[in-house]
């Protein structure tokens, strides 16, 4: 098997699929390959954090001002996958008020709206707020959900012609002189490899770029910074809270649909592979944002993650956070004299369509054409319906079919259309479609339920319980660290289940 | 008001207390907020699932007391253990009464389709001890969705069947509900001719363990008529119905020998005066009471019991704050991988205590002379993996009530 195309796109996060959305979009036909799901590196792990820019206004001017100029167009075009919870940046009284001055004036030049709240008027927006705070400085941060943003690009990349192949790996680049003629793939479900050729090659894998580098024998210059983050069982505040102080561990926390999410850590990898989450660091984050929301001592929580941010870098420095969240877009022709290669990497969930748009406009340079970018104009797909969670309770209330997920109210027919809608490839790909296993018990007992309907339906016959298994092997990861009250008994229900009722 | 002997925790170790407690004449209080693992896990009486199939129990645990010194059943020795499982044995005559094949572990279908050891099993459970897979056919029901007959028929290798029923069941229903519906005579006959329409001549049929309440050998031999095929119960998802019909015997014989029986609240603390334990507080809103005793037993369980807790630093005992043995560190805890052998260490932890089941400090010196700890909150066992769940609690607390008695 041989495919042609015009460009081909490597990577199905957010900025590779936004490429295929926007080149799609402009009339060029391209193929994306990602060797796993949409989103599952650094764009479906990270807080869901709609940046107003004022994370950035004093260190980066810069960053700000393309995420307070995004957060307006992704507005317009993405309110489905949007929460507008507006944001909070609170002083403390240990850190006094010299920050915030800084804050204020730097988000009025580069254009984020704020507006200062005594402590009790945001002690009255948010109760769970420490008592002691200074001030607080509203700002239009919001809550987006990357997999519904990755996953609306996508339908309507392919809507518009654009071709997106799942589970597939880049084995190799086909180098032909001055260009890459093309990749040898391999199908990762079938097993079955061939080659794709592309006019151009444009490399969107975030901090796997340098992987793909190295099969043209090309490197560069890139940190690998682990941020981790925990998820509380309910939602903590209705704004996202920040710290008002320079960007550091622990400052964030994001409400997002039931749960809020507390945020980051900052940590250099050298490899990209095997990265968990340590104890070290779920203490420090709890430690530091219980200064925000004291509530967070006794929280329940129940999940761990952790994200690998790509930051590029011209020169070696200490601190991560230093080092700019600002995107590269590399031309290898300019670069390495490899003419129809491009890398686009660092920058993040918020400038995704920006990068998109730049990356696509460098194409299009190189093709000698000009179609204009029109993806800050038309409204994805989705656009027109309202967000989630009312809906799924309206539906709920009036339909009490049997629910597979006690967790988040997932009725067995939400996921009986999923399934007719979606071609069952990958068993965690149909999860993260659906909100099974998002809940408390993290799909403790949804799963069991979902792999019971899939034989129900005679959509599988084999070995299930080694997906089981698998499975639960893959929660672990995310439950291991946050073991203590409520959440450990949890657990001592779970084994007792599976190891013990089940034998697994 | 003042017992002879207070039993804290209404699991299945609190029960086999109060039940050789009161035999011996004793007056006896048992309190429990809820009713143990009891009624979540224990379908069937495991001892220990972790010998050898065809290994005899007696030698089993004769090896496994030598192999384990510190393990709870080292504090008994096998008659002793033969003696507790009788007692227990003794509380359920037939129809509903549990057996031992051949004196060994038997393999059961679970709710996943994998066989499982356990020991003594109740009568429904029997004719799945002994499985032909291509003669077997799984039934379930749509809007139960704690079991999947295909899934279990898929990985046995047998047929399953999912019976739809919108005119008799709701669109959900709840293991319990299903039980008691089970219960009614007209219900299981109509699910009886329903499967005799679906039928291929199966000489075992495989239900979850849903048949019934408290009737349940009526309604397997009802449907056994009716569809002419053996019928057996397949242990599912918590709550466990076949845990529930121990809990309501024990509950029964209990109350008609005069013990007190408190159910649904719970200990708020104790009173210590020197080393003795003088009573208890029980807070019933808006009032407390306190309960005094001679002697007490605690019998809280583990983590789900709410008898250990753990904060992010180390774990404690709940109500007395008996010093808990336990890894060093929480990153301890856990292992890696959830899958492993050995097991997390953490359920390694418990309450240490003499071979009287009285609890000792790190030193090994007695800590309170009036109190004694049973059941799964004990130390040094690793009763999920083991699978001796039921043997340690039903040993224990008929060992810990014999040495408190005896004091």
């Amino acid at each position: 098997m041989k495919i042609k195309t015009e460009v081909l796109i490597i990577g199905g996060g957010a900025t590779g699929v936004g490429i295929s959305r926007d080149l799609a979009l402009r009339g060029i036909p391209s193929v994306l390959i990602e060797k796993g799901d949409f989103a599952s590196g650094a764009s479906g792990r990270n807080h869901g954090l709609l940046h107003s820019g004022g994370r950035y206004a004093v260190s980066d001017s810069e960053a700000a001002r393309e995420c307070i100029a995004e957060n307006k167009i992704l507005r317009k075009i993405a309110p489905q996958c949007i929460e507008e919870t507006g944001g909070l940046f609170i002083s403390l009284p240990d850190e006094g008020l010299d920050y915030r001055e800084r804050f204020l004036r730097a988000c009025e030049k580069v254009g984020v709206q704020t507006t200062l709240l005594s402590r009790n008027q945001a002690l009255e927006l948010e109760p769970e707020l420490n008592p002691n705070l200074l001030s607080a400085v509203k700002v239009p941060d919001g809550a987006i959900d990357p997999f519904a943003l990755v996953l609306e690009n996508a339908k309507d990349a392919e809507e518009h012609g654009a071709k997106i192949t799942l589970h597939t790996e880049i084995i190799s680049l086909i180098l032909d002189g001055d260009r890459v003629k093309g990749v040898r793939v391999k199908d990762l479900l079938q097993g079955e490899e061939y080659a794709i050729e592309g006019s151009y090659v444009i490399n969107a894998t975030g901090a796997w770029a340098n992987k793909i580098l190295k099969l043209a024998g090309l490197h560069i210059n890139m940190a690998l910074s682990k941020g981790s983050m925990l998820i509380t069982n309910q939602r903590l505040t209705q704004n996202v809270i920040n710290r008002c102080r320079p960007p550091f561990d622990g400052d964030i926390v994001v409400p997002n649909h039931t749960v809020s999410i507390l945020g980051t850590t900052s940590i250099r990898l050298e490899e990209i592979e095997n990265y968990e989450v340590t104890p070290q660091e779920v203490s420090l984050l709890i430690q530091e944002t219980s200064r925000m929301i004291p509530a967070i001592q006794e929280a329940r929580f129940i999940r761990a993650y952790a994200g690998i941010r790509p930051l590029f870098q011209s020169e070696e420095k200490e601190n991560d956070r230093a080092i700019s969240r600002g995107f590269v877009l590399i031309d290898h022709g300019k670069r390495d004299g490899i003419n129809n290669l491009i890398t686009i990497t660092g920058g993040k969930l918020m400038t995704y369509r920006l990068m998109a748009e730049r990356a696509s406009d460098l194409i299009c340079q190189k093709m000698g054409t000009n179609v204009p970018c029109s993806t800050h104009l038309k409204p994805l797909p989705g656009a027109t319906r309202p967000a989630g969670l009312k809906e799924r309770f309206t539906q709920f209330s009036t339909d009490r079919a049997d629910t597979l997920c006690d967790c988040e109210l997932v009725p067995r027919k939400e996921v009986e259309e999923s399934l007719e809608a979606e071609t069952l490839k990958d068993f965690q790909d149909i999860l993260r479609r659906t909100r099974l296993a998002k809940g408390t018990c993290q799909g403790g007992f949804c799963v069991y339920r979902f792999l019971g309907l899939l034989h129900d339906l005679r959509m599988v016959e084999g070995d299930s319980n080694k997906t089981l298994k698998g499975f639960l092997e893959e929660r672990w990861k995310g439950i291991r660290p946050i073991l203590w009250g409520a959440a450990l008994k949890e657990e001592e229900l779970i084994e007792s289940i599976y190891k013990g009722i089940f034998n697994l | 008001m003042h017992y002879d002997l207070i039993i804290i925790g209404m699991g299945l170790s609190g029960l086999m207390a109060a039940k050789t407690a009161a035999k011996a004449g004793q007056k006896v209080l048992i309190i429990g907020k809820g009713m143990g693992s009891l009624c979540l896990f224990s379908n069937t009486i495991d001892v220990l699932g972790q010998i050898p199939k065809t290994m005899k129990m007696r030698d089993g645990l004769t090896q496994w007391i030598k192999d384990n010194p510190k393990h709870p059943y080292s504090k008994v020795d096998f008659d002793k253990i033969e003696e507790a499982l009788s007692s227990f044995l003794s509380l359920f005559p037939p129809p509903y009464s549990f057996h031992a094949i051949d004196n060994m572990n038997c393999l059961l279908p679970t709710g996943v389709g994998t066989l499982r050891p356990t020991y003594l099993i109740p009568m429904t459970m029997v004719e799945g001890a002994s499985l032909d897979r291509r003669n077997t056919l799984v039934v379930g029901f749509k809007g139960f969705k704690d079991f999947y007959a295909r899934y279990v028929a898929d990985q046995l290798q047998s047929r399953g069947i999912t019976l739809s029923l919108s005119d008799t069941l709701p669109q959900e229903i709840s293991a319990t509900a299903l039980a008691r519906l089970m219960g009614e005579k007209s219900f299981r006959e109509k699910i009886g001719r329903e499967i005799k329409k679906q039928f291929h001549d199966e000489t075992r049929v495989g239900f979850p363990a849903v048949l019934g309440m408290n009737d349940s050998v009526q309604v397997k031999e009802d449907l056994e008529e009716i569809i002419g095929a053996k019928v057996f119960e397949i242990p599912i998802l918590p709550p466990s119905i076949p845990g529930k019909r121990i809990f309501d015997r024990f509950k029964e014989w209990l109350i008609r020998k005069g013990v007190s029986f408190l159910l649904g609240y719970s200990v708020a603390r104790a009173t210590l005066k020197g080393k003795r334990c003088e009573g208890i507080e029980v807070f019933h809103p808006p009032v407390s009471t306190t309960y005094a005793a001679d002697r007490f037993i605690l019998a809280t369980g583990r983590f789900i019991g709410g008898g250990l807790k753990a904060d992010r630093e180390k774990v404690s005992e709940s109500i007395l704050n008996l010093p808990v043995y336990q890894p060093k560190l929480p990153e301890h805890w856990f292992e890696r991988i959830l899958f492993t052998d050995p097991p997390h260490p953490i359920h390694h932890a418990g309450i240490l205590t003499d071979s009287s089941f009285q609890p000792v400090d790190e030193r090994g010196d007695l800590i309170l002379e009036n109190l004694w700890v049973v059941g799964s909150i004990l130390a040094h066992h690793h009763s999920i993996d083991e699978k001796s769940r039921e043997g340690i609690e039903i040993t224990t607390g008929y060992m810990g009530a014999k040495h408190a008695l005896e004091k």
